[in-house]
């Protein structure tokens, strides 16, 4: 609080300028490099803005593959744990969690996912809206209503 | 599958359903079909910028809905409750499958595809890998797929028109195959007034119809039967120890191997289908992109959270009112006919007012018209745009393209309904085998293409020859018999076991990729020019809304390499 520069938080109606002038040490690394000459390689990021991109993505791939692959698996190797009946809802447990959970965590996941993408931009000052060209009103309200939803801070 | 072929006469539908024409839902479906018309009608288009991503003006939600309408096709309707319903726990590798691969496509390429910019799937490959070649196997793919794809749709309008119209009686067909080919008549009909923009306006509207029509129909259903209140998606779980043990034992009817074949190709399929990345183009802008995926796959979620609920309560009432769901003791069993319209013959069987179960079986149609409207679309651009345009007539004008794209979708229209008259699988089964297609042969162009700018054109060619084959071996297997008089499939049994024709693409999608890997690496790496669109896709830095990645280089290009 004692610190007066510009909290990063209310950037949202700052003017270009001051954003700026307080630029991260990541939107720095993004004002320097050139997309266009660093090699794009899934297993090799060269750039600072695919290596954190990255990051993300492996992380929600392994858990995509554990929430998809695991309970299946689990059933073939312990049948008798995994058919137990859960207490209240009824369910055999391994049938709850593939025709639920599975279809649930990929989606909370996708959510997570393009939160933590937003947040990205954020951090290396990326800002998509100032360089959309002015489109229809059902299409503008349609982003803007996203824009409250998606925007808001990890 | 070895699901045996239904029998095509007028008792492929079971006795509970009664078969007849019925008014009030007569009226539902073509008051619904006139609004589908009409809404096309509005937002008909004569050129090709309109015709194929609707002039990139589709925001969030209304593309999210899209998405879901355009994805929730006649299999998510009507094939999942039925697999469901005659598998068991095998039936839930495609509630997994069909959800859970919109992560990957959207971790790994809604945003990228979007900044490549192109119109098709074919366009993306043709220009990636700078080969016509290419362009030209993506192209006869994706009509491929669309073909596969819409004979499942086209089987489900069948059965659900005939529960609706009862036997409108063309000469020479039985009641299931006249109405085949009414409903695909309409459909084609309607395409061709619209094109893209009207189907996009128009997937929103179907996305609404059909989402309402399911969700009341289950709600109805498990109220009026006692077995739920509010929420049957969570509540099944208490009727499961009463049905037979076949409904939810694990690996009772198909092995463990199949299910994560099954579930493998579905979630690589969703990343290859041509009609799903469409709609990544119609968006304006990445982000938007990524948005869309996640409002797209909570719209499907809502329906796929509930099919199962909607088989549990269709098995039980169909083992109360009709007779064994499963083979066994000399019983036959449920027809897969009769499971193909189990969500509809639940409402039937649970007493719901005429009406309601009319706009339950309205629901499947809306979601096999939207969805072979977005299959159409696609195969029809592939072979307008990318065979047409790009390979044989590099003059033609918008007009000739047009014409082109139309006449496709009336050919595509007659083979599909050709070949659904009579048709080999299940509604799911053969919209799976669409899957594998597009997981083996695009989806490891798509990832290998956008994720390592090394990939080229031998590599490309290559990788995609043997994907098709790989998909080609199984269809040929076990699918062809059955069209084949008095065979018996599948020829090799090991190979069914191995390399199912339901899910081959994973073995298929690793041997394609080691084939491309390979081949781009002992041949020239592709030129700076294509590895820079590449880069572009990946950068964070924000795009016009019209611009494509390709633009972006070539307007940057010359002040680039000044950087150090």
């Amino acid at each position: 609080m004692a610190n007066e520069t510009t909290d990063p938080d209310d950037d949202d109606e700052a003017p270009l300028a001051s954003d700026g002038g307080v630029a991260t040490q990541a939107a720095q690394d993004h004002e320097r490099t050139d997309y266009l000459s660093s090699e794009v390689n899934l297993l090799n990021p060269s750039t600072p803005f695919m290596r954190d991109h990255l990051k993300i993505v492996w992380t929600g791939f392994v858990i995509w593959a554990v929430v998809v692959f695991g309970p299946v698996t689990l059933t073939r190797l312990a049948p008798g744990v995994m058919t137990t009946e859960m207490p209240v809802l009824g369910f055999p447990l391994h049938y709850f969690l593939v025709a639920f959970g599975a279809p649930t965590g990929a989606l909370i996941l996708s959510l997570w996912y393009a939160r933590k993408r937003d947040a990205l931009d954020e951090k290396y000052g990326i800002d998509h809206a100032t360089v959309e060209e002015a489109s229809d009103e059902p299409v503008a309200a349609a982003d803007g209503g996203v824009t409250s939803e998606g925007g808001v801070d990890e | 599958m070895t699901v045996p072929t239904a029998v095509l006469q007028s008792g492929i539908l079971p006795e509970g359903l009664d078969v007849s024409f019925k008014l009030l839902p007569a009226i539902i479906v073509l008051g619904m079909l006139l609004l589908f018309l009409a809404i096309g009608f509005v937002f008909r288009v004569a050129d090709t910028e309109n015709m194929w991503v609707a002039g990139r003006s589709i925001g969030n939600v209304e593309n999210g809905m899209a998405i879901g309408a355009n994805w929730m096709s006649a299999a998510s309707y009507l094939g999942m409750a039925s697999l469901i319903a005659l598998s068991g726990f095998y039936g839930l590798a495609f509630v997994v499958g069909w959800t859970t691969g919109y992560f990957i496509l959207l971790i790994f390429m809604a945003a990228q595809l979007r900044r490549f910019g192109k119109y098709t799937a074919p366009d993306f490959v043709g220009d990636r890998f700078n080969s016509d070649g290419a362009r030209a196997i993506a192209a006869v793919t994706t009509f491929l797929i669309g073909f596969v794809y819409a004979i499942g749709q086209a089987r489900g309008m069948g059965l659900v028109g005939l529960y609706i119209f009862g036997d409108i009686g063309i000469p020479g067909l039985s009641g299931y195959q006249s109405m085949v080919v009414f409903m695909m008549a309409i459909t084609v009909g309607y395409l061709t007034i619209s094109g893209m923009l009207g189907a996009t306006k128009n997937m929103a509207v179907q996305y609404v119809i059909l989402i309402v029509a399911f969700l009341v129909g289950l709600l109805l259903t498990g109220l009026s039967q006692g077995y739920s209140t509010v929420l049957p998606q969570l509540e099944y779980g208490m009727l499961i120890s009463e049905l037979s043990s076949e409904f939810s034992e694990p690996f009772v009817n198909e092995p463990y191997y199949l299910w994560i074949a099954t579930c493998f190709s579905l979630v690589v399929g969703t990343c290859g289908l041509p009609h799903v990345l469409v709609r990544f183009y119609t968006v304006e802008s990445e982000r938007t992109a990524r948005w869309s995926t996640v409002w797209g796959l909570f719209f499907i979620c809502l329906l796929y959270w509930s099919a199962p609920a909607f088989a549990a309560f269709g098995t039980d009432l169909y083992a109360q009112n009709i007779g064994q769901v499963y083979p066994g003791g000399g019983e036959p069993g449920m027809t897969s006919a009769a499971g193909d319209v189990i969500v509809v013959l639940a409402a039937q069987l649970a007493n719901l007012p005429q009406w309601l179960v009319g706009l339950v079986a309205a629901g499947g149609i809306a979601a096999a018209i939207a969805t072979t409207a977005g299959l159409f679309i696609a195969g029809s651009s592939a072979i307008s745009h990318d065979i047409y345009t790009n390979i044989i007539n590099p003059e033609a004008t918008q007009r000739q393209q047009v014409l082109v794209g139309r006449l496709s979708i009336i050919a595509l229209g007659v083979i599909t309904t050709l070949a659904a008259l009579d048709p080999a699988a299940p509604i799911a089964a053969l919209v799976s085998y669409a899957f594998s297609l597009a997981g083996a042969v695009l989806f490891p162009m798509f990832f290998l293409g956008m994720w390592w700018e090394n990939t080229n054109r031998p590599g490309a060619l290559a990788g995609m020859s043997t994907g098709l084959i790989i998909w080609t071996i199984p269809m040929i297997n076990e699918v062809l018999p059955n069209y084949l008089g008095g065979v018996e499939g599948p020829f090799s049994d090991a190979l069914a076991t191995w390399v199912p024709a339901i899910g081959s693409a994973l073995i298929a999608v690793p041997v394609v990729f080691a084939v491309t890997i390979a081949v781009s690496l002992v041949t020239d790496e592709p030129d700076m020019e294509t590895k820079r669109v590449v880069r572009q896709c990946h950068s964070p830095e924000p795009m016009g809304q019209h611009r494509t990645a390709e633009d972006v280089v070539a307007t940057d290009g010359g002040d680039a390499p000044a950087d150090d």
